[in-house]
């Protein structure tokens, strides 16, 4: 199973709405996944725990210490583009992992 | 029929107006609503109630901790203080509430008729123009929060029940319509992203993009846009809500500390002795904000996930197609990552600016930055800014906004007595629009809610009216609309 977490500003708003649209999108691509939300803040130190994290372009550079340790990073541009984010899974993920 | 009413008030007393349970039992029946098995509806149960008692705990926590500095600051120099935050705001509010009696849960059936009237306006779009569903669960308890302590405030005498279907169709009516107004600055920004702001400064988006293209224009002369400028890179640490919102509390409650000194403090404070470091009592003190800050958000988190989760079923089961406002972050990944941090900046700098005036002009209110209004109401007014104007309105823009957040939360923290409490929610409709709708309630009364939720309903339809042909399109079939607009 994927441990996934998704993060915003706050952890409160964007973030949720990343977790909704790629725990749909997931389920579609049929992987297996536990997904939570929280603030970039707190993301960042929980980051090399996780297997993948999401959030908006804008915050991208917050996780480059996680990044060098494995973790994958899939930033978002349009958070509730299920198109975009089923192409970034493929991308990122599932052919990272073939 | 006496046994249907010992039930009845049996949940009344138990369940309605306690709002730990009220939110547990509410996402336990949209559960069931939805159709999902009894054990994720119990589980539901679980989170949304836990949520709300750890909300409750940090809420109290940020009131007790600002009270010894609160009654310090009367006590010297007969002022009082507000952070302008929606979270201390909501805390502030909920203090109010309780104060005079009411119970809390009003907040959570306001919110629920308010959501319900919104998705009837769309229902109606034909008529009523509104072509958004606000979702973002969060903003709508802060908001509800906020506007019943308004309405208490405005009309004591109201029964409960009247006060929250009052409410509801007005805050609903705001929801649809405000979120409304950004439809096509949203869209144009995104490129047909399929959503718009469903947050706490749509007003001020909307006119962010009326005014930065005159801004990014001014005598003919082009602004730079932010692609082409570099940050040092330390700033982006501040996009860090525990790092921005501990700096902040330690940069202002440090000086206003400092300047009352140690021995009031240890006169008012009981946990203070004059014996022990004084600098370590306001590093501790002011980081404590950012504890309860964090712990309340973690309450809300808990319970608004639920939430939020099941409005987003509701209205694409109920309005297929109808397109959702949602938090304004979700702009910032079609901003350059600048505009986040020049927003924040400038945001802060007018700020600042603004609370020295206050200081020099002696308010009797004292406003302290809080993390949300400063950072995120700016940030989307920068991406926004930059977008229609360049650099120069996004720096113009931001500056001119941070002032307007201290002037009308001082405003309204002193107007609506919140200040004896500690907050005001200072998002920047809540310091423009807002304030203007509660002096037309306390005024007016009845005739104000009535002007207002008017006022409001007219806005949708004068959107309508200057782009008859397509202003459905901008909603629903964006590149038609795009192609409309370039001929």
């Amino acid at each position: 199973m994927l441990r996934v977490i998704a993060a915003c500003g706050n952890g409160m708003g964007s973030s949720q709405i990343i977790k909704m649209k790629i725990e749909k999108v997931f389920k579609k691509l049929n992987i297996d996944v536990k997904i939570e939300h929280t603030s970039i803040g707190i993301a960042k130190n929980q980051a090399p725990s996780y297997d993948v994290v999401f959030c908006s372009e804008s915050f991208i550079s917050t996780f480059d210490s996680a990044a060098a340790r494995g973790t994958i990073i899939v930033p978002l541009k349009n958070l509730l583009s299920e198109q975009e984010i089923e192409e970034k899974i493929v991308k990122y993920i599932v052919n990272k992992e073939a | 029929m006496e046994f249907l009413l010992s039930i009845w008030g049996y949940f009344q007393a138990n369940i309605l107006t306690k709002p730990a349970f009220f939110v547990g039992f509410i996402v336990f029946l949209g559960y069931i609503l939805l159709r999902k098995p009894i054990y994720e509806a119990f589980a539901g149960f679980i989170k949304a109630t836990v949520g709300y008692l750890i909300l409750n705990i940090a809420a109290g926590g940020l009131v007790t901790t600002f009270r010894p500095i609160l009654a310090a600051l009367k006590d010297r120099f007969n002022l009082q203080a507000a952070v302008i935050d929606p979270y201390f705001g909501q805390a502030a509010a909920q203090a109010a509430i309780e104060n005079v009696g009411k119970s809390f849960s009003m907040m959570m059936q306001v919110l629920l008729v308010a959501f319900a009237f919104n998705l009837i306006l769309v229902i109606f779009r034909k008529l009523t123009k509104v072509r958004t569903v606000f979702i973002t669960g969060h903003i709508m308890v802060q908001q509800s929060a906020t506007a019943l302590w308004m309405v208490i405030f405005c009309f004591p005498e109201l029964q409960n029940n009247g006060m929250v279907m009052m409410l509801g169709l007005l805050l609903g009516t705001y929801w649809a319509v405000s979120s409304n107004l950004t439809v096509e600055a949203t869209q144009d920004l995104t490129d047909g992203g399929g959503f718009a702001v469903g947050h706490q400064q749509m007003f001020g988006v909307w006119l962010t993009s009326k005014i930065a293209p005159k801004i990014g224009n001014i005598g003919g002369k082009k602004s730079k846009s932010l692609d082409e400028i570099k940050l040092p890179g330390f700033l982006s640490v501040f996009n860090d809500n525990v790092v921005a919102t501990g700096t902040l509390m330690l940069l202002f409650f440090g000086i206003i500390m400092t300047i009352l000194g140690p021995e009031l403090m240890a006169t008012i404070d009981d946990k203070y002795k004059v014996e022990s470091s004084f600098t370590f009592y306001i590093l501790e003190k002011s980081l404590t904000f950012s504890v309860y800050l964090a712990i309340l958000q973690l309450g809300v988190r808990m319970f608004v996930s639920e939430l939020t989760e099941s409005f987003q079923g509701i209205s694409s089961r109920l309005l297929p197609g109808s397109m959702p406002a949602v938090d304004c972050a979700a702009t910032y990944g079609f901003g350059n990552p600048n505009a986040v941090t020049i927003g924040f900046l400038f945001g802060a700098l007018g700020q600042f600016v603004a609370i020295l005036g206050l200081v020099v002009f002696k308010s009797p209110v004292l406003i302290i930055t809080g993390f949300v209004p400063v950072f995120f109401d700016n940030a989307t007014f920068a991406v926004f800014a930059n977008k229609k104007g360049g650099l120069r309105a996004a720096i113009v823009i931001t500056f001119l906004a941070g002032i307007v957040q201290v002037l009308g939360g001082a405003f309204a923290a002193s107007y609506f007595q919140t200040a004896q409490f500690g907050g005001w929610h200072g998002n920047f409709d809540w310091d423009t629009v807002w304030p203007v709708i509660g002096i037309l309630m306390k005024n007016l009364q009845y005739v104000g809610v009535g002007i207002v939720i008017i006022a409001l309903l007219a806005i949708p339809q004068l959107q309508y009216f200057k782009n008859k042909a397509h202003y459905f399109e901008a909603a629903e079939d964006y590149d038609a609309y795009k192609a409309a607009m370039n001929k």
